[in-house]
């Protein structure tokens, strides 16, 4: 009982640093459709940022949060004005590519101004366990925990109730008929990548703390992100919270009880299924949406 | 016109007759040199190489190999498919006598494949994957220990050092096998389930995982729940460097950790993972440093030519492991008959150094397979954030401790 309550509970921290992860990649990829393998990339840039900005400046991770975030928000701005917004109107694969491109671009300028050494910033004060009863949890387990529930609360906010977020939606739906509606597509678009850069830049600043940076850490979460963008149904916050949640759980729970090298079929097993009898995700818009 | 091809051909003549009179005063024995010198290798690949080049210098200083120099020619191997065309190109352009390499096993199997074919005498001096000696070639040697001689390691130190340092029966400890789950982890684990078996060591758990996982405490709290004494780890960097922090932040304290090499032998984990907690770790790796002139004589004196010529500390133990080698293989192709493939083989066999004779603490003793029989890799220990040779006692610093951390 202890064993799998002590599972829970870091399933749950676990879920929330895929859902901070996440959330990024759902304006990137759920609302705006376009389909950014370099994502884990934007992760691994901002964790370098935070290492640079901890160890040369002497900032507190979370302080090193602010630069990072408009750092990642220029980065993204600069990544769809340039690279994906030239191929806008071209078949959907070309972007697909050009993404996988500048993935394997960045980890390589990674390698080579850094090296494949890892980097970690030191922060005593986040790595320190708070027992809840018997229990095990970090201090920035439950900072991240915190932090993606208001990040998933207030985007899901800003979405419904501002109208960026509304043009945003408008653009996401139809984007023909939000130009004729007198939205700026491609500043949405911008804008929109920007955002969702924006809060990959946050998660670095919260993830580096419990996890050492290195070029291709970015791969060791891409592939989870999108797993949890499609299961929470593509476009809601909510959705990829209570999706990154579940594979959260699913992770720490068969990672003990079956295997830790079997965790992923696990977890893939039950998304293949989820996608069978639900094909629009867990908490899709129903059928024709997509 | 016609006088300047005339002076031309004659200049080229005399070019000519001044380039083989040259070759014939200085005639030199051209080496091969394959190791990654570029790409994600590069690092430990040139780290290697600078033990074979230190090796050279100092035999071209005494004299050379049967009066003649010899004269490096290097091979950048970044990936299998070019190991196999530079290993074409030093034997078949270049010409050269014997060809050394390789730091990487994979580059290795591909590399070993062209000299045999080509019969020219290939002298491993780093790659520890077991196959490459196991293919029934000829033509080629390793002065190295092998994964199973790591993984022979790490089982019997539990009973010979682990054991004795704690005072209690060997028999009494329960032991837990974890590793990566690729090819080089699966290798090593592999070995140690089979020498475990046969030494009747007490394995509880067997855990492999992927070295992408982003979390190890589900299988922290396996080993937890087992009540685990000991845990061997076969993994890179940041797979150790997680094993360690949440092994602190889930209150896991085994009696003893030991890895296979890999992410424990880097100052960069020890860093990330910081001094504190990883005191206590062991390791099981080619010779480094910190160990004990009387077990490897001639460290010290190695240690300070490299900085001589480089300018800063070794790297890492992979420079000392290629440089004995190198040696020892340098001393068999002196005594050769002459430089033809079955001289040279017959020479390797015939060489017999007991172990503890060389600057790495090996011996060498070649099998029909060309596979050294007199090297096992020394037990490590993290101490005070320097990694320093523990076990057997002769190359020992310094006393073994047992637990895991300061505090």
């Amino acid at each position: 009982m202890d064993v799998l309550i002590q599972l829970l509970i870091n399933g749950i921290m676990l879920g929330s640093m895929y859902a901070i992860i996440s959330v990024g990649l759902t304006l990137i990829f759920g609302v705006i459709r376009v389909v950014n393998f370099a994502h884990g990339e934007l992760l691994m840039i901002g964790m370098y940022a935070v290492y640079l900005l901890c160890t040369k400046l002497g900032l507190h991770p979370y302080v090193a949060a602010f630069p990072v975030i408009v750092l990642l928000f220029l980065v993204g701005v600069l990544i769809q004005r340039f690279i994906i917004q030239p191929l806008l109107d071209a078949d959907e694969h070309i972007q697909i590519f050009a993404t996988v491109g500048l993935s394997t671009a960045l980890v390589n300028l990674a390698l080579m101004v850094f090296g494949a050494d890892l980097y970690s910033v030191t922060s005593p004060d986040i790595r320190v366990t708070v027992k809840l009863g018997t229990y095990n949890v970090l201090v920035g387990q439950l900072v991240m925990l915190g932090a993606a529930v208001a990040l998933v609360v207030g985007l899901h906010a800003f979405m419904q109730n501002t109208a960026l977020g509304r043009a945003i939606r408008a653009t996401a739906q139809n984007r023909n008929a939000a130009l004729l509606m007198g939205v700026r597509v491609n500043q949405i678009y911008i804008i929109t990548f920007g955002l969702g850069a924006a809060c990959v830049g946050l998660a670095s600043a919260l993830v580096s703390p419990l996890f050492p940076a290195t070029p291709t850490v970015g791969t060791y979460f891409v592939l989870t992100a999108f797993v949890v963008v499609v299961l929470g149904g593509m476009r809601s916050m909510y959705g990829a919270f209570w999706g990154a949640m579940i594979i959260g759980l699913v992770d720490s729970l068969s990672a003990y009880y079956i295997a830790p090298d079997l965790k992923e079929v696990v977890y893939f097993a039950i998304f293949i299924l989820i996608l069978i009898f639900k094909p629009t995700g867990l908490f899709g818009f129903g059928r024709g949406t997509e | 016109m016609k006088l300047v091809m005339r002076a031309a051909y004659a200049a080229g003549i005399l070019a000519t007759g001044l380039a083989l009179s040259t070759g014939a005063v200085n005639a030199q024995t051209k080496i091969g040199a394959l190791y990654p010198f570029s790409g994600g290798l590069a690092l430990l690949g040139d780290e290697s190489f600078r033990g074979l080049e230190l090796a050279t210098e100092e035999r071209n200083a005494a004299g050379g190999v049967k009066g003649q120099p010899l004269q490096i020619v290097k091979g950048d191997a970044v990936d299998p498919n070019q190991a196999v065309g530079e290993a074409r190109r030093l034997t078949s352009v270049d010409k050269v006598t014997v060809v050394f390499g390789t730091y990487s096993s994979s580059l290795s199997l591909a590399a070993t494949q062209v000299t045999e074919l080509a019969g020219v005498p290939y002298f491993e001096l780093g790659a520890i994957s077991d196959p490459i000696t196991e293919r029934g070639f000829k033509n080629l040697f390793r002065s190295n220990p092998t994964a199973r001689d790591f993984a022979a390691s790490m089982v019997d130190s539990i009973g010979e050092a682990i054991a004795p340092a704690l005072g209690v029966d060997a028999k009494s400890l329960k032991v837990a096998i974890i590793h990566e789950d690729s090819l080089y982890g699966q290798t090593v684990a592999g070995y140690q389930t089979k020498r475990a078996q046969e030494k009747g060591v007490n394995v509880v758990e067997t855990l492999p995982y992927s070295a992408k996982s982003v979390d190890l405490t589900p299988v922290i709290l396996r080993l937890k729940s087992a009540n685990v004494d000991v845990v061997l780890q076969t993994s890179y960097q940041n797979d150790t460097v997680l094993f360690f922090r949440q092994a602190k932040e889930q209150g896991f304290k085994p009696k003893a950790v030991m890895g296979a090499g890999g992410g424990y032998s880097l100052r960069e984990t020890m860093e990330a993972v910081g001094a504190a907690n990883m005191e206590g770790a062991l390791n099981v790796d080619f010779t480094q440093y910190k160990t004990n002139v009387a077990a490897a004589p001639g460290i010290t004196e190695f240690v300070a030519k490299y900085k001589a010529k480089y300018g800063i500390e070794p790297r890492s133990g992979h420079s000392l492991a290629n440089y004995v080698g190198a040696k020892i293989f340098f001393d068999a192709m002196a005594s050769a008959k002459d430089f033809s493939a079955p001289s040279i083989r017959e020479s390797v066999l015939k060489v017999d150094l007991p172990v503890g004779a060389t600057a790495s603490g090996w011996g060498a003793k070649f099998n029909e397979a060309g596979q050294n029989t007199r090297v096992s890799p020394f037990v490590m220990q993290w101490q005070g954030g320097e990694l320093v040779t523990v076990f057997p006692a002769k190359a020992a610093v310094t006393k073994m401790k047992t637990g895991l951390g300061s505090n």
